[in-house]
């Protein structure tokens, strides 16, 4: 399913968020936002993975699934798998894979029951998501969260001291002297001065809040950040500042970022992988620059081509996409693109394409591009649509 | 308003009270004559040295200080800067929107087709503000800024209307997007409006006919066929939105030919005007002829520069005769009933105006409510708002910022359509110096409440001249060379409470020189449409 080359620093398998529709008599659950989807996703160390998608398609459900900061409907993340483990779970999903089942249900198969089985051992030895609390507390510092707007994310009685040393406090890290030269460290690392320790958030402008987050985040020296729209707020000339600071901070200490973001010239300028989300689904998942290169998915072709470019020299053809993304509460029925998708095929509407390797390190979820020598294949079209990445 | 003003003679400078001399200032820069622009397409809005300040607790923010462009008929002329530079309270000056208090426009010009829009404001209020506390004391007189703003009602609209960032907050959450729209279409076309209902046609002996050819054509799912012959229908009704009521009548019914037909002669009822919604037809259509004038007199005013006040007298005596005439219209229980056919005409307008904004469903959508349209949705709903009356400038403050990439690409696809089509010069306010890129036939740079580069749009992304619109264009991730570092402009946005002396970007900038601390640079001309204030060029002084 992943095989990524590298070790892997967070990998999640089939991960499920489905948030309940209330109403009605008594307010039943009388549907569900099916926000994620059957996300499965690695990053490895010191690696920055880049999630794209517009509003709504789940990204940032993603993220805080993988840090645990909401439990999932399913499927489970491990944080620094033995390599044993992975080559494990690989297989055993393969064979769920190949067993039909429904999702998260008894294997349709003896084999399938017995995948499950042992898929449920591993999870409670090392699933974050069955983890002690005390056990859970001590990865928090491993695993930190950088969030989208810099003006609700600090708290305006706290002074930024205090802010940046909460975490250590928190976490017991040093004593009390440490924990304060610490934080002035922080503070300077991030591209702040000292005397910025003793006022508060609102004295701030976007830029430096979100310094003051990154700080934050820092403050534990944790292994792996989310990193959730951390410029969409913000200037572009400020944005440069904060992606430099990362990129910094990345080199130095060996932080692997997921970088969440529905700007993708940022998210290319930023990311070693990238994968691009729809509808709750990775629909494509590949290396950077094979990614905006050679788009494969109709829908990422579609967000490349849609990208304005700042030049006004270059003029190119682009694929305009009908209509809006569809509701997630009722996500369309087969491929979820094919509703806007401008090479729809009648296979589309009722058959969910699987996400497969089509080139090296180069997933797709598409009819389009099917599976080499699986049955019901249609017409392979001799070239992917006309590609409209921008010519390098 | 529907006669285009010839380019007039400016209206005399009015006898000021010279407000604000006492606020820290720099000399702005003096734009006095004017020169020809044979070459180009007239110049439809020109705006000169305009200057807004906001008097807060904190002091006086100058927020737009000394700000000339023009927009030019069918052009999209961008304006881009970072967060808190200006850009929206240029838009919203030009429009007189600006929250009063605790902004107020001090001085300059809006030259809309000669008209301007500003005349008259330096009389509305008096500003002292002290010296020590650099607090402001205004002195408003309520009826001049009343005149004012009523005299603004003779341009919006028609003349200039504007696409808000979001759309979200810019629509009444109470009332549906139909009665939206048609407000707009009531207002500015209400006369139209009438003289079609009047006009109907509806027992004409080739209606039925037509009607009868509609529903043939209505088992073979051939849209084309359904518009054409719903095309034929509207003229024998003489009512052009009847072809829009017949067309999605056919479209989505599953009725039988019989029930169809039944159904069509049941909606002619909607044109079938009795005689009290005649005889209220006529009164409201003389109201409208009325206020029309009216506006005409407000402009001439604008234009003139002196108050017409024998015109306006006789107009607001007719218009007073007129309502009292038809008080009993109001009366609640006859009112809704009699107004029915001239809300059911805006009605389907508006459904005609939304089909050319490529919705899908555009009955649905007008008779939803904006919190039922996802953003990108109420955004084609706001451009079709400002564009329905065919306005000469539209002004779009960050009209994609909400919306995703997709979306966005369906807006400005949109709104390059509409531009060529309708002619409407554009300007766009956007921080996405992509956007702009995409759309803009000629760019401003604004910075800290000052445009500091003008240029043709090619010209600036080739050959930025500005520090700060080099730094800008810089610090966009490039799409293609994603592997260079992003270089940044180092520090933040001034406090425009205490500007920086001299060239404003200076503190930021890594070509200061020391004469940038003391003098406000001029705006100087290097090159065809190119004009850029820093010390750096030493062109001829641009004369606006």
């Amino acid at each position: 399913m992943l095989n990524t080359p590298g070790i892997p620093l967070i990998s999640s398998y089939n991960l499920r968020k489905y948030f309940p529709i209330r109403g009605g008599l008594f307010s039943t659950r009388i549907g569900d936002v099916r926000a994620v989807d059957g996300v499965t996703l690695d990053v490895m160390e010191s690696e920055t993975l880049g999630l794209v998608g517009e509003s709504g398609c789940g990204k940032t459900t993603v993220g805080r699934l993988m840090l645990r900061l909401i439990e999932p409907t399913s499927g489970h993340t491990y944080y620094h798998p033995s390599p044993e483990t992975v080559t494990r779970l690989e297989s055993l999903y393969s064979t769920l894979q190949s067993d039909a089942s429904p999702p998260g249900n008894g294997g349709a198969t003896v084999e399938g029951k017995a995948a499950l089985k042992e898929l449920d051992e591993i999870a409670n030895q090392y699933s974050l998501y069955r983890m002690r609390k005390s056990k859970m507390k001590e990865l928090r510092g491993k695993l930190q969260i950088v969030f989208q707007d810099p003006f609700s994310s600090l708290s305006p009685r706290m002074l930024v001291r205090d802010i940046i040393g909460e975490p250590l406090a928190i976490h017991h890290a040093g004593s009390r002297s440490e924990r304060r030269q610490r934080v002035a460290e922080l503070v300077q690392e991030v591209g702040l001065n000292p005397e910025h320790l003793w006022r508060f958030p609102h004295e701030f402008s976007g830029g430096q809040r979100q310094r003051i987050g990154i700080a934050r985040a820092l403050a534990l020296r944790p292994e792996f950040i989310v990193l959730d729209e951390p410029t969409s707020a913000l200037d572009v000339s400020v944005q440069a500042q904060i992606l430099n600071i990362l990129k910094k901070l990345q080199a130095e200490q060996r932080l692997a970022y997921m970088f969440i973001s529905h700007h993708l010239s940022v998210v290319r300028a930023m990311s070693h992988r990238v994968a691009v989300m729809y509808l709750g689904q990775i629909v494509e998942r590949a290396a950077t620059e094979e990614l905006f290169s050679r788009p494969l998915h109709p829908y990422t072709q579609a967000l490349l081509s849609a990208i304005p470019i700042p030049d006004p020299t270059l003029k190119r053809e682009r694929i305009v996409l009908k209509g809006d993304v569809p509701s997630p509460a009722a996500p369309p029925s087969g491929c979820r693109f094919h509703t806007r998708c401008p090479a729809v095929m009648p296979v589309c509407s009722h058959a969910e394409p699987p996400l497969i390797e089509v080139r090296k390190q180069h997933w797709v979820s598409c009819h389009l591009y099917p599976p080499p020598g699986g049955p019901g294949t249609p017409t392979p079209p001799s070239e992917p649509l006309a590609s409209d990445g921008p010519a390098s | 308003m529907a006669a285009v003003a010839p380019p007039v003679t400016l209206p005399p400078e009015l006898p000021t009270e010279a407000p604000l001399s006492s606020t820290p200032t720099s000399p702005a820069t003096t734009e006095a004559e004017t020169t020809p622009e044979s070459a180009h397409a007239p110049v439809v809005l020109d705006v000169r040295d305009l200057k807004t300040y906001f008097f807060t607790y904190d002091g006086v923010v100058l927020a737009l200080d000394g700000v000339s462009f023009k927009v030019r008929r069918g052009e999209t002329l961008g304006l881009v800067g970072e967060t808190g530079c200006g850009k929206s309270v240029t838009a919203f000056s030009v429009v007189r929107l600006i929250p009063d208090p605790p902004g107020r426009i001090i001085s300059g010009k809006v030259l809309f087709r000669g008209v301007d829009l500003l005349w008259g404001l330096s009389t509305e209020a008096r500003i002292k503000v002290d010296k020590k506390t650099g607090r402001a004391k205004i002195r408003r007189s309520f009826r001049r800024i009343k005149a004012g703003l009523e005299r603004m009602s003779a341009v919006r609209g028609r003349g200039i209307s504007m696409i808000f960032q979001e759309p979200t907050q810019a629509m009444n959450p109470v009332f549906s997007v139909a009665d939206q729209i048609s407000e707009g279409l009531l207002l500015h076309q209400g006369t139209k409006m009438v003289d079609d209902l009047l006009g109907a046609t509806p027992d004409a002996p080739e209606v039925r006919p037509a009607l009868e050819a509609l529903v043939e054509t209505s088992h073979g799912n051939d849209l084309d066929a359904i518009r054409r012959a719903s095309a034929k229908v509207g003229e024998a009704v003489h009512v052009p939105s009847f072809e829009t009521q017949a067309f999605y009548l056919v479209r989505n019914s599953e009725l039988s030919s019989e029930d169809l037909l039944k159904r069509l002669m049941r909606s002619l009822h909607r044109i079938r005007i009795s005689r009290i919604e005649r005889s209220y037809l006529r009164r409201r259509r003389r109201l409208m002829e009325i206020d029309d004038q009216l506006h005409e007199v407000y402009l001439g005013e604008m234009r003139e520069g002196r108050v017409d006040r024998r015109q306006r007298r006789i107009l607001r005596g007719r218009r007073t005769r007129t309502r009292l005439a038809g008080f009993y219209f109001g009366i609640w229980g006859i009112r809704g009933r009699i107004q029915k056919p001239l809300k059911d005409e805006g009605f389907w307008r508006t459904v005609d105006r939304l089909e050319e904004v490529s919705i899908a469903n555009p009955v649905q959508v007008a008779r939803g409510y904006p919190h039922e349209l996802s953003g990108g949705m109420l955004q084609r709903v706001m451009i079709t708002m400002a564009l329905s009356v065919d306005p000469v400038i539209l002004i779009a403050d960050e009209p994609t910022t909400a919306l995703d990439v997709t979306i966005q690409a369906q807006i400005l696809e949109l709104m390059r359509d509409l531009k060529t089509r309708i002619g409407t010069a554009i300007l766009l306010i956007t921080h996405d110096l992509a956007v702009i890129a995409e759309v803009a036939d000629r760019v401003c740079v604004m910075y800290a409440g000052q445009i500091v580069e003008t240029a043709r749009a090619r010209d600036l992304y080739q050959h930025p001249l500005h520090p700060y619109t080099q730094g800008l264009l810089a610090s966009i991730p490039n799409l293609e060379r994603p592997d260079k570092k992003l270089s940044s402009i180092p520090g933040s946005v001034p406090d425009l409470i205490r500007p920086p002396s001299g060239c404003r970007f200076h503190p930021r900038c890594s070509y200061a020189m020391p004469m940038c601390k003391e003098v406000r640079p001029p705006t100087t001309l290097e090159g065809a449409e190119h004009t850029v204030a820093c010390h750096l060029f030493k062109g001829p002084l641009a004369v606006e």
